[in-house]
């Protein structure tokens, strides 16, 4: 669906995305484009949606070029960042409009405006002007515009952006939903909960770079020279003896009556860790991981890459 | 969802249905107050002078020409392009709400008509309403539809001058106001060959000289040359048409990204 070989972005002297190369493949699913502010996520995102063309390499979806390409225009979605909206306008009347340059028209553009109103929850407010609503009611229907058309691929810039919690949700479930039913979904946060609570797929970009793809786990053991921090609770002296003598071992420390060690290939020292505990010859109590999560990876990442 | 491409005149239609409500607001109200003063003033000055019996109340064909020339044409038609074109495509580049219809399969060539139609009948339906009023006054019904179409079509292709502008430069409004107030008045000390590449010399054309109105003071350093009106109505219309055209393309080809700003494509 998504292939981008060595595609660059510059804006003038500033390199605002590296050649970056990566697939996405035909079906649904979601995608999450994560990255720190001006990490090269919109750039990525413009090229995607075919507002720009790459300075340099190229991009692909659908298997054509997306810059000023109808063929492929017409079958993608784009919520950019933040809650613009033209000033002065109805939503209702807006929406019809960006309808009909999607190419609807007739009963299928009635039905495209009045669904992708009742998909975004804003059916009955959609005669405000868009100076009357609030930023989260201009952010759902910025979501409708990209909608109505059903398109195949949805991409989202920071879409949770300026929503409050139960927004976010809702804007969640929605988009796991049309991931069910076949849309790839393509969205970048800055914030990692968010990703994480969407997506295990990820695409990590700092400084106008891909850092990494895959899935969380998957960028992780891209990091076999990070340790991970496991919290072993338990008799602490005799779990501290028992970790020494892993050759696994990086640190260890002992924080509030447990023991924090860092260790490298845990999926080597977690099956001899939980087999010393069933044996009982270790007195643990509780086993957690520290920073398995999407926030240490993207640590770990970025601060290589710094 | 099955969905066609747009053709050119559909995402015409759409896109000036769509931002129709755009004229009946503020500044389409600032554009037909850029009409409709200077002649509502005339309108009442003339009627008080008839109230009161005094005796220049009777019709002025000189002050009906001084007002459209003086004003309508010279001041408030450049003045009513300046302010209408930003509200055309160029807005939606400053709102940065531009990508949301860059990104649908419509040819983007179309859109800066599309936007800008709806302000050129808004501004067209009051610069007749305007030329109307000034027959009231006493202009010679002779020259009626020569100034209507005069007004019209120079209308036509100042509004899309300053699309075109608005699209290449950042301050189009600034090089718009310098080519209005400062390249137009030289019309009277240009060359023949010169004059022809002024609105005042393709506007005078049609709705008739005012110069035989002039003063001393107004006298031409060059001769004024004439081009039949039709001629000059064609050159008005073909010109907007051209730079519609040319935003067109100005358009298709920039990228432009959610920053509303260009980048190296």
């Amino acid at each position: 669906m998504i292939s981008l070989n060595r595609a660059s972005l510059r804006y003038g002297p500033i390199l605002g995305l590296s050649p970056t190369s990566f697939e996405l493949p035909d079906g649904g699913g979601i995608t999450g484009l994560l990255g720190p502010n001006g990490a090269g996520k919109s750039s990525l995102l413009q090229l995607l949606s075919g507002l720009l063309p790459p300075s340099g390499g190229e991009v692909r979806v659908f298997g054509e070029a997306p810059f000023r390409n109808p063929a492929v225009l017409a079958r993608l979605g784009l919520v950019p960042e933040g809650d613009r909206l033209p000033t002065g306008l109805r939503a209702d009347r807006w929406l019809r409009m960006m309808g009909e340059l999607s190419g609807l028209s007739g009963e299928a553009l009635n039905a495209a405006v009045a669904s992708a109103l009742a998909t975004v929850g804003m059916a009955d407010r959609a005669h405000l002007t868009f100076t009357r609503m609030s930023k989260g009611m201009r952010q759902r229907i910025r979501l409708a515009q990209a909608l109505m058309h059903g398109p195949e691929l949805l991409i989202l810039d920071e879409p949770f952006n300026g929503l409050d919690p139960e927004a976010r949700l809702t804007l969640m479930a929605l988009l796991r939903s049309l991931a069910e039913k076949g849309t790839r979904i393509l969205v970048s946060s800055h914030i990692l909960g968010e990703i994480a609570q969407l997506t295990d797929r990820i695409l990590l970009l700092f400084r106008g770079r891909l850092l990494a793809e895959g899935s969380v786990t998957e960028i992780r053991q891209l990091l076999d020279r990070h340790p991970v921090e496991l919290r072993l609770t338990g008799e602490a002296q005799v779990l501290a003896r028992w970790a020494v003598e892993q050759p696994e071992l990086a640190a260890l420390r002992v924080e509030d009556g447990a023991v924090v060690i860092s260790v490298r290939s845990p999926r080597e020292i977690l099956p001899r860790l939980q087999k010393a505990a069933a044996e009982g010859g270790i007195p643990l109590q509780a086993l957690d991981p520290l920073d398995l999560n999407l926030d240490a990876v993207f640590q770990y990442l970025t601060k290589d890459h710094a | 969802m099955s969905t066609a491409i747009p053709t050119p005149l559909a995402t015409i239609r759409a896109t000036a249905r769509g931002y129709l409500p755009r004229v009946f607001q503020g500044r389409g109200w600032v554009l037909a107050a850029l009409v409709m003063v200077p002649v509502g003033l005339s309108l009442l000055i003339y009627t008080v002078a008839q109230i009161k019996g005094a005796g220049d109340s009777h019709p002025h064909p000189g002050e009906v020409l001084k007002i459209f020339h003086e004003v309508l044409v010279k001041m408030m038609l450049p003045i009513m392009a300046l302010v209408a074109a930003p509200a055309g495509i160029r807005e939606d580049m400053e709102q940065r709400t531009l990508a949301l219809m860059l990104v649908r399969p419509a040819p983007v060539w179309a859109l800066p008509l599309g936007k800008g139609l709806p302000w050129f009948f808004w501004g067209a339906a009051w610069l007749v309403l305007g030329t109307l009023g000034l027959q009231v006054i006493g202009g010679d019904p002779a020259l009626l539809p020569g100034r209507l179409v005069a007004l019209v079509s120079a209308w036509w292709g100042e509004l899309a001058l300053m699309t075109l502008v608005g699209l290449f430069f950042k301050r189009g409004t600034l090089w718009g106001a310098l080519y209005f107030f400062l390249w137009e008045p030289l019309v009277r000390i240009f060359p023949p060959i010169l004059q022809r590449l002024t609105f005042t010399h393709h506007i005078e054309s049609l709705a008739g000289s005012r110069a035989a109105e002039v003063g001393t003071s107004q006298l031409l350093a060059q001769e004024q040359v004439s081009t039949h009106p039709a001629l000059a109505c064609l050159a008005l219309l073909a010109f907007g048409v051209l730079c519609w055209a040319l935003a067109g393309w100005k358009l298709h080809r920039t990228p432009l990204g959610l920053a509303g700003s260009e980048a190296e494509g």
